[in-house]
């Protein structure tokens, strides 16, 4: 026998050289699975001939004790530096006490060569226990494989203790599993798009390999009894996928250990870059761009993250049993086209995906009700994705299923699983630049695809937070009139990384006009949009600035322009900075953006009535935009525009402005232009008439007559006294809603009511008496008025924060108008039950004086108490400017 | 070895770290603050509620250098984050005994 001494050194040589030997084929070859296995046996060698000289010198004695490997030694997968698992198996405690040195001795004996071994010892019958404390050690079971000692115990281990143990304990196995993988994906946030993978734990990465071939072993084998044709664990398809992001997996792993010397499975950016140079795990392992050959590597971990998911999805046994209720909730969900079935969603006609409308349709149930789709669902995606490619769905038909997905609260998941599926970028193939895109900086965690998916899911999570400062960006993020733009602004902001220009603020700008222009948006639309992108850095600018200064906040407004935008973009901002990674949004930053939010917002109400000249005004971009819209009004258009407030350019899109004219130029036909059109959340009127008395409180009255509740208005007039009114009302009553003939006959009441031809009293009596019986707030708002005479130079400001309420705005401004205040401007806006109202009033073309003052203050306070309005003046004659 | 602890204008970060470089201290360690001195709140009033802000955010710098910078260093931050207004910030020196870089083990300057 040899000494102990000598053994290992024999040994120790026989380890370094034959490691040196697998390092060299490895770095000639970059085959992984080549090295796994030489590793593999190349400590199987070493462990049997400890086995014979410490243990037993016949490999197949003594009886009662067998050596077993399990984990990824039982797998045959041993990384270069992975620990080696061993299960010392005893038929009896007997034999456990009598060779209790022996087993010291082999394990001192591979510790002795710098072996990690994580060694077990059991009695065959303490190995049919389910331990739920351990369940790690009834997983590795399914992984083990003999290596010496008496064959027969093993066989007992193998063909009927542990068939038994999983058959009986399949449930709670699967759940702790299902548990544990749940956990660990959430430890990595829920996504494989990290810019500096760990390749064994984050999702897509070797432990879901595992994870997918543990889970399709024991619904195997508690179908079959017994274990099951290692082959036939995978579906064919899924095989073909699952095998070669395997390999590739294994040969990034080997290189990591390798490289680092020790387990260490993070795949840095150095080690990136050096990965991509030798071409690992690619095919004749050709040298590649960094970015080019994590793309190799996100695709295969797709692939293994699907198969995992959808096995986890797919075993019942996997979930809890508050899961199975939420399952069971959300196949109540089903309709015509879709089935939902165990949380799956599948089609009830499996040719319905020909029509693009279904397969749309399809993204939008999911992104409405959580549900994943099944393995035949997406197989069927996969089967007319080439037909789709060649014709794919463009325009406006596109864009109203992509907005409507992107609304949706779990839209964010929606556009995973179509950009997994390959069908975001045939919708979309502006994205295709950033598909699984590594971004080297020091902030970002995720691939730049999944940042984008990540703002929108953040911006959706929003509503269900219970944070306070989370909630105020929820109720900016409610009172959106169009949040898709929103949305697709997050989903394109960061294209331009993807492309060669220096600046990917440009890059993403110039992509996105063409992704519009195909999407075939309304040019109001489009430009929000291009807003958006175009300034998305601005208000981290501006956080880096003094935010309590004037100057700052009043510069940074100045660029924003409008209210709506403004909410666009603190969202924005939220969105884009949490979506960085989970730390990047700090409570002082979220706050800082709230600060500057609230103050730009103060900035934009109190700044609405600087005039336009346009003249002065001649880099006014929407100026020239109106010049090349209209080549040939370039005159009327500066007619038209003299003395409008600033604001009015920023509320309207330059088509809009255009009708806005034309309609003026009608006047000489019909004295009350309106225009009356159907928006998402509300009716828009746009009233376009010579200014007169009372003119806009009796707008209100007549809207409130008609029982339509005004959640928005905006009130503008330029120099030659034409006004342009757009009022933004819910239809309580569902009276235009219901009827089209309505429209006509409600434009007709509402102009008929301006020239003096209707009885405003009289239509309004009989509406308020029915609301005054029925009405009762569910919210209490106290009242609160405020003025301000410094921040216009012409006018003076009235802030009305009160109980929003049928014919409040007909009640406020009837009563300015008692006291013979001119509205210059009115911007209203509600927010839940509160009514936020801002006016700027002049008298005599000046501002209000002290007394004058007082008494339209305690008139207005009077009036919001009663809450009876004065009706309009006896006399109305047209006010001159 | 000391420690200059100093709390700046947000606004002011820039100008300070590119001051800091020119002089050649290259480490720091950025942390986002609140608090204020002499410079007291700020109130807004947005739809009706009040935002009173007492708290204003600040940046708060520290690094530690050899005895023989600090006041280069002082000068530096100084001259970069004054305004001349009250909020400008302050600066705190205090005495290190020992410094130990984790990776090597090194001391003292050598580990700055």
């Amino acid at each position: 026998m040899t000494t102990a001494g000598s053994l290992s050194s024999e040994l120790r040589d026989l380890y370094t050289v034959e490691s040196a030997r697998i390092r060299e084929d490895f770095a000639a070859t970059g085959n992984g699975s080549a090295a796994i296995s030489q590793r593999t046996a190349l400590v199987e060698k070493i462990g049997l001939h400890l086995w014979k000289e410490i243990i037993c010198p016949e490999e197949q004695g003594p009886q009662k004790f067998a050596l077993v490997a399990l984990g990824g030694f039982g797998r045959s997968w041993l990384f270069p530096h992975s620990d080696i698992d061993l299960l010392f198996l005893h038929a009896d405690h007997e034999t456990e006490e009598a060779f209790k040195d022996q087993v010291r001795g082999f394990s001192q004996g591979l510790w002795d060569l710098r072996l990690k071994v994580s060694p077990a010892t059991r009695v065959l019958q303490e190995c049919d226990r389910f331990d739920p404390a351990n369940v790690e050690f009834a997983i590795s079971l399914l992984d083990c494989r003999y290596l010496a000692g008496d064959r027969d115990l093993f066989a007992r281990l193998h063909d009927k203790v542990i068939p038994k143990l999983m058959i009986t304990e399949t449930q709670p196995l699967v759940q702790r599993l299902a548990e544990v993988t749940r956990k660990r994906y959430e430890k990595f946030g829920n996504t494989i798009f990290h810019l500096e993978p760990d390749v064994k734990d984050t999702p897509g990465g070797l432990r879901d390999c595992n994870v997918a071939l543990w889970l399709s072993l024991l619904s195997s084998m508690e179908k079959l009894h017994d274990w099951p044709d290692p082959k036939s664990l995978l579906s064919s398809s899924a095989r073909k996928q699952f095998e070669p992001a395997l390999d590739f997996l294994m040969s990034v792993r080997c290189f990591l250990h390798l490289r680092y010397g020790r387990d260490d499975n993070m795949l840095s950016w150095e080690a990136q870059e050096e990965a991509a140079k030798r071409g690992i795990g690619v095919y004749d392992a050709h040298e590649l761009a960094p970015a080019d050959w994590m793309r190799i590597y996100f695709g295969h971990a797709r692939s293994i993250h699907r198969t995992a998911t959808q096995l986890l999805e797919e075993i019942p046994a996997a979930w809890s049993s508050l899961s199975r209720h939420f399952h069971n909730l959300r196949a109540r969900v089903s309709d015509a086209d879709f089935s939902v079935v165990d949380g799956l969603v599948f089609l009830r006609q499996s040719s319905a995906l020909q029509d693009p409308e279904v397969l749309l349709r399809l993204f939008h149930f999911v992104a409405q009700h959580d549900v994943r789709l099944s393995t035949t669902t997406e197989y069927k995606i996969e089967q007319v994705l080439p037909s789709l490619a060649a014709t794919p769905p463009r325009g406006a038909e596109l864009w109203l299923y992509l907005g409507e997905i992107l609304t949706q609260p779990h839209a964010a998941h929606a556009l995973r699983a179509m950009h997994s599926l390959r069908l975001l970028t045939v919708l979309l193939p502006e994205l295709k630049a950033i598909d699984s895109l590594v971004v080297r900086d020091f902030y970002h965690r995720f691939t730049v695809d999944e940042h984008s998916f990540l703002a929108i899911e953040s911006l959706h999570r929003l509503r269900q937070s219970h944070s306070e400062w989370e909630k105020q960006y929820a109720g900016i993020l409610d009172e959106l009139e169009q949040p898709e733009l929103l949305y697709l602004s997050l989903l394109l902001h960061d294209t331009g990384k993807g492309a060669p220009s220096e600046n990917h603020v440009e890059g993403s700008l110039a992509i996105a006009e063409q992704c519009l222009e195909r999407l075939d948006l309304e040019s109001s639309e489009r430009e929000t949009v291009l807003f958006l992108i175009g300034n998305h850095l601005e208000m981290s600018a501006a956080l880096r600035r003094d935010i309590f200064d004037s100057a700052t906040v009043a510069a940074f407004a100045e660029k924003v322009g409008t209210p709506e935008r403004l909410k666009m973009l603190c969202l924005f901002t939220y969105a884009d900075i949490k979506a960085v990674n989970p730390d990047a949004l700090t409570p002082w930053k979220a706050e800082n953006i709230w600060q500057l939010y609230i103050a730009a917002a103060n900035q934009l109400n109190r700044s609405a009535d600087q005039r336009l000249h346009p003249g002065a005004d001649l880099d006014d971009e929407k100026v020239s935009r109106l010049r090349v819209l209209a080549p040939g009004a370039g005159k009327k258009v500066k007619a038209f525009l003299e003395g409008l407030p600033q604001r009015y350019l920023r509320t309207y899109a330059a088509n809009e402005v255009l009708h806005h004219l034309e309609m003026s130029e009608s006047l000489g036909k019909h004295p009350i232009q309106l225009d009356l059109k159907r928006g998402r959340h509300w009716f828009e009127m746009t009233l376009v008439t010579t200014d007169r008395a009372f003119l806009f409180g009796k707008v209100a009255g007549a809207l409130a007559g008609w029982g339509m509740n005004i959640v928005k208005a905006t009130a503008f007039s330029n120099q030659a006294g034409t006004v342009v009114d757009t009022f933004y009302f819910t239809d309580r009553f569902r009276t235009l809603e219901l009827n089209l003939s309505e429209w006509e006959r409600f434009k007709r009441g509402v102009s008929d009511i301006l020239t003096g031809e209707a009885d405003l009293d009289r239509m309004l009596k009989s509406r308020m008496q029915a609301e005054e019986r029925k009405n009762t707030p569910k919210v209490k708002i106290k009242t609160s008025i405020e003025f301000d005479e410094k921040c216009s130079s012409n006018s003076t400001l009235v802030q009305v924060v009160t109980q929003d309420r049928p014919g409040l705005l007909y009640t406020v401004a009837s009563c300015f108008s008692h006291h013979k205040c001119n509205i210059e401007i009115a911007l209203i806006d509600t927010e839940g039950q509160m009514a936020i109202d801002v006016f700027y009033l002049t008298a005599h073309r000046k501002k209000l004086t002290g007394d004058h003052l007082k008494e339209v203050e305690t008139a207005l306070a009077e009036a919001l108490r009663s809450g009876h309005s004065q009706g309009p003046p006896s006399t109305l004659k047209p006010v001159s400017r | 070895m000391t420690k200059v602890e100093a709390i700046i204008q947000v606004s002011k970060l820039e100008s300070v770290k590119n001051s800091l470089h020119e002089i050649g201290i290259e480490g720091m360690t950025v942390l986002e603050a609140r608090g204020h001195g002499r410079q007291k709140g700020h109130t807004e009033f947005y739809r009706g509620r009040e935002y009173t802000v007492d708290l204003i955010p600040k940046i708060k710098l520290e690094l530690v250098v050899a005895d023989t910078v600090v006041e280069k260093v002082v000068q530096a931050i100084s001259a970069a984050a004054r305004t001349g207004k009250i909020g400008d910030g302050k600066i705190f020196l205090s005495h290190i005994d020992e410094i130990i870089r984790i990776r090597n083990d090194e001391r003292g300057e050598d580990a700055l």
